[in-house]
């Protein structure tokens, strides 16, 4: 039996790049940083004052006894995915609603209410917590969200794998429509993390940049938080093409492993796994692939160890491939980090323009590459990968190819 | 003509209403005042709070036994009376 195709018929997203799919692609085609001060006043008086905010969400049409039992990165999840549907041109009332579903990543959980929620109970003395703490910080609250705002009823469920949440979701998602549970899939990733308790935590891994994020240069000195998420249709190849959809874009095939090694510190081997599972899912060879889209978060270990990966899996056709990490641009958006990054790969096998490595400087030895510096560059894509390798050493990465 | 009670229960149900639903009154019903399921429970937080006196009702019980903002006030005063008199 031939393996059933998995197509991208619908696009979602928000990050400091953009509110939407076209304005984010639009910065990434001009190599443009949203790495910036952050204004929140959830950020209190923690030390680290950059990140990649989202400034300004647009307007959402929603019913107010909804929005109050939703955190914003349920929020990100729902706007996202509204998009993404509306692109798909899928009217859910016209369908059997019991066979669409969708899995949302997340690599953190409510972060803002569990922020506010300690604050008004330890800080302000508040006798008792907010009625809607609970449902608003669960993991899964985001694909539940999706789920009733846009009226799912086949397979919902939450994924966290930490920074590869997105791409755990897109190989989960993928599973349910090739199993048969499902026709159509939403699936990506949310995170906003720009709180207070989480870039505390970040400050105390020493793991962030004092100025900006500098993927492969030898200047690098970290990762920069950001927040965003990013949602995508998936279905049969059969099911797009029987409903006349445009399709964007093939999910060729996704791989996973584990490192089991170390909780932060990455190897050689976790991450050159899941690539190697990644093209052989997807059926295709090294010389397959044109552009890897970098988990490149920006620090001395990650940076080096990928580079020493990727030249591990694709042996002397590393040297033409083209390599960025677009994190760069929208930071390190945790488990919405492979949503985004998906968006840039889809971008440039459609168009043929490889989104840039930002802020890049120095030429670091260790992690010679062509990283694609600052300039996006044209290029035909046949096929990318997009990487991402977790805390945990969870490893996830997935494959996109011109349809 | 509502009561000192009445009035002050009115303005903590409005902080959690829909605001675009108008003047509420006791005889306004609670599914009209705009608010999720669990908003309820919230409310009745607030009372118990303001009054010193525990309303012991989960959210589904709220729902099933308060029907409208008046019967939210009754609820309160039987609690208020049997505290003081205690």
């Amino acid at each position: 039996m031939t393996r059933q195709r998995i197509v991208i018929t619908g696009l979602g997203g928000l990050c400091a790049l953009g509110t939407d799919v076209e304005s984010i692609c639009q910065a990434m085609r001009e190599g443009r940083s949203a790495i910036g001060e952050i204004s929140t006043p959830f950020l209190r008086d923690a030390k680290t004052r950059i990140g990649a905010q989202i400034k300004q969400l647009p307007e959402w049409d929603i019913d107010r006894r909804r929005l109050v039992a939703i955190d914003r990165f349920a929020q990100l999840a729902a706007m996202s995915a509204e998009q993404a549907l509306k692109q798909s041109g899928i009217e859910i009332a016209e369908m059997d609603d019991t066979r669409i579903g969708a899995v949302v990543g997340t690599g953190i959980f409510g972060a803002e209410t569990a922020d506010e929620n300690y604050f008004a109970l330890l800080v302000e003395k508040k006798p008792r917590a907010s009625v809607f703490t609970v449902p608003r910080i669960m993991p899964s609250a985001p694909a539940g969200q999706v789920s009733m705002i846009h009226g799912l009823r086949g397979p919902v469920f939450g994924v966290t794998s930490a920074c590869a949440s997105s791409n755990h979701a897109f190989g989960a998602a993928a599973d349910q429509i090739r199993l048969g549970r499902a026709d159509v899939m939403l699936a990506g990733g949310t995170d906003a993390p720009l709180v207070y308790g989480v870039v505390k935590g970040w400050e105390a891994l020493r793991a962030l940049a004092r100025e900006t994020c500098r993927p492969f240069s030898a200047d690098r000195d970290g990762l920069v938080l950001g927040e965003g998420a990013g949602m995508m249709v998936l279905e049969s190849y059969e099911h797009a093409k029987a409903r006349g959809a445009t399709i964007l874009a093939e999910l060729a095939g996704s791989g996973m492993s584990a490192d089991a090694t170390d909780i932060v510190a990455p190897t050689i081997e976790g991450p050159a796994a899941a690539m190697q599972a990644c093209l052989r899912d997807a059926d295709l060879g090294i010389d397959d692939i044109d552009y890897v889209n970098a988990h490149g978060t920006g620090t001395k270990a990650n940076d080096q160890i990928e580079t020493a990966a990727i030249r591990r899996v694709f042996g002397t056709h590393a040297d033409s491939l083209s390599v960025s990490s677009t994190k760069s641009m929208h930071a390190h958006c945790m488990g919405a980090s492979g949503a985004i990054e998906a968006i840039a790969c889809i971008m440039a096998v459609r168009e043929g323009v490889v989104p840039p490595t930002a802020n890049y400087r120095e030429k670091d030895p260790e992690c010679d590459l062509d990283v694609t510096p600052n300039k996006a560059k044209r290029r035909n894509v046949r096929a990318a990968i997009s990487n991402a390798f977790a805390f945990g050493g969870t490893n996830a990465v997935v494959a996109f190819k011109a349809a | 003509m509502a009561d000192d009670l009445t009035n002050d229960i009115i303005a903590k149900v409005k902080a959690h209403a829909d605001p675009g639903i108008g003047e509420i009154t006791p005889e306004t019903e609670l599914t009209a005042l705009g608010i999720h399921s669990l908003e309820l429970t919230e409310i009745i937080f607030d009372l118990e709070e303001a009054y010193g006196i525990e309303i012991e009702m989960n959210t589904v019980d709220a729902w099933n036994n308060l029907k409208n903002v008046g019967d939210m006030v009754a609820a309160v005063r039987t609690l208020i009376d049997k505290k003081t008199s205690a």
